[in-house]
């Protein structure tokens, strides 16, 4: 009796978190992919070259 | 739950990469400008050697030509003393290098905090020091460990496979060892665990893009003792990155409620 009247009302709230944590961790995926791209990845030359030394020593692979 | 992941990771990246900054200045920046020295002398010689650029080996084979091309033309657009390279945007020499190093190391920790982030708050995990760090060393098996058995951290002037091959694998292991690494620790059934174990193995079985010969005249110990710092460096880089999550994560909890009422 108590369970059933405390749990039931801590199910929406539940619901709601989880697709709100999903969607902050789909945001926080997708500005990641673009922050890591940027620096690890990215062939325009400038941020290539602005880049290099961190590229190398985080095993990306450079050149 | 947006802004307070977002802050933590802001906070968990900046951390990492004032710390890392430091290492990678005083542990690999050093051997990287070594490197290049010869990096310098070999492309100069290439370029001195043929108006076309392309070098005349004293090798009997055409395949060592063809190898060495090769090598010219990996690094072509690069500026790395290149005499007839286009003049491409490269910071200077000195303080202004290491502020980009500094730039660069910034923007990848906190690209990574964040996808660290999502990871867990994907997986139901809360962030905590202890779960940040666990964490964190799955993302450096994926991201460094892994793609470093087929491609060692390499320095400037070693030989290697064409760019487009290597960044293709390094992506194709990195990914598939992330996902292994959730089967194995977060799904944890027995087909869970096997499948892991493939997805795991099977990038090293098909193999990385090898370099076309051992043509470097890089001294074999700076390359080893640059692939053991960047792997050690690159742990530094994910604990406190995970660890730093866990700890802004926690730290933020009373702001991030407000801001998420507000």
């Amino acid at each position: 009796m108590t369970s059933q009247s405390i749990t039931t009302p801590a199910l929406a709230p539940v619901a709601v978190r989880s697709s709100e944590r999903l969607i902050a961790a789909a945001l926080a995926a997708f500005l990641g992919l673009g922050l890591v791209f940027m620096a690890g990845f990215s062939p325009a030359s400038a941020l290539h070259n602005a880049a290099h030394d961190f590229r190398h020593t985080q095993n990306f692979p450079c050149h | 739950m947006i802004l307070r992941l977002l802050s933590a990771a802001l906070a968990a990246g900046f951390l990492a990469a004032v710390v890392t900054t430091g290492l990678e200045l005083t542990l690999t920046s050093p051997l990287i400008i070594a490197a290049e020295a010869y990096e310098t002398q070999g492309t100069q010689r290439a370029a001195q050697a043929s108006p076309a650029g392309l070098p005349i080996v004293p090798a009997h084979d055409v395949h060592a030509r063809v190898v060495q091309a090769r090598i010219v033309q990996v690094h072509a657009g690069h500026d790395h003393g290149a005499p007839s390279a286009a003049p491409a945007w490269q910071p200077g020499e000195g303080l202004p290098r290491m502020a980009f190093t500094g730039l660069a190391t910034l923007v990848g920790a906190v690209g990574y905090a964040l996808l660290l982030g999502a990871v867990m708050l994907a997986c139901g995990r809360t962030p905590t020091p202890e779960t940040g760090l666990a964490f964190a060393v799955a993302g450096f098996a994926s991201v460094a460990l892994a793609p470093g058995l087929g491609l060692p951290p390499e320095l400037p002037g070693s030989a290697a496979a064409p760019l487009a091959a290597r960044q293709a694998w390094w992506v194709m292991t990195a990914a598939p060892t992330g996902m292994g690494l959730y089967l194995i620790g977060v799904r944890r059934s027995l087909i869970a665990i096997l499948g892991g174990l493939v997805l795991i193995v099977v990038p090293h079985v098909a193999g990385a893009p090898q370099p076309p010969a051992e043509t470097s005249e890089l001294p074999a110990a700076l390359a080893a003792q640059f692939a053991a710092r960047s792997l050690a460096v690159s742990f530094v880089f994910w604990a406190l990155i995970g660890l730093g999550l866990g700890w802004a994560w926690q730290g933020f909890s009373a702001r991030g409620r407000e801001a998420a009422r507000a």
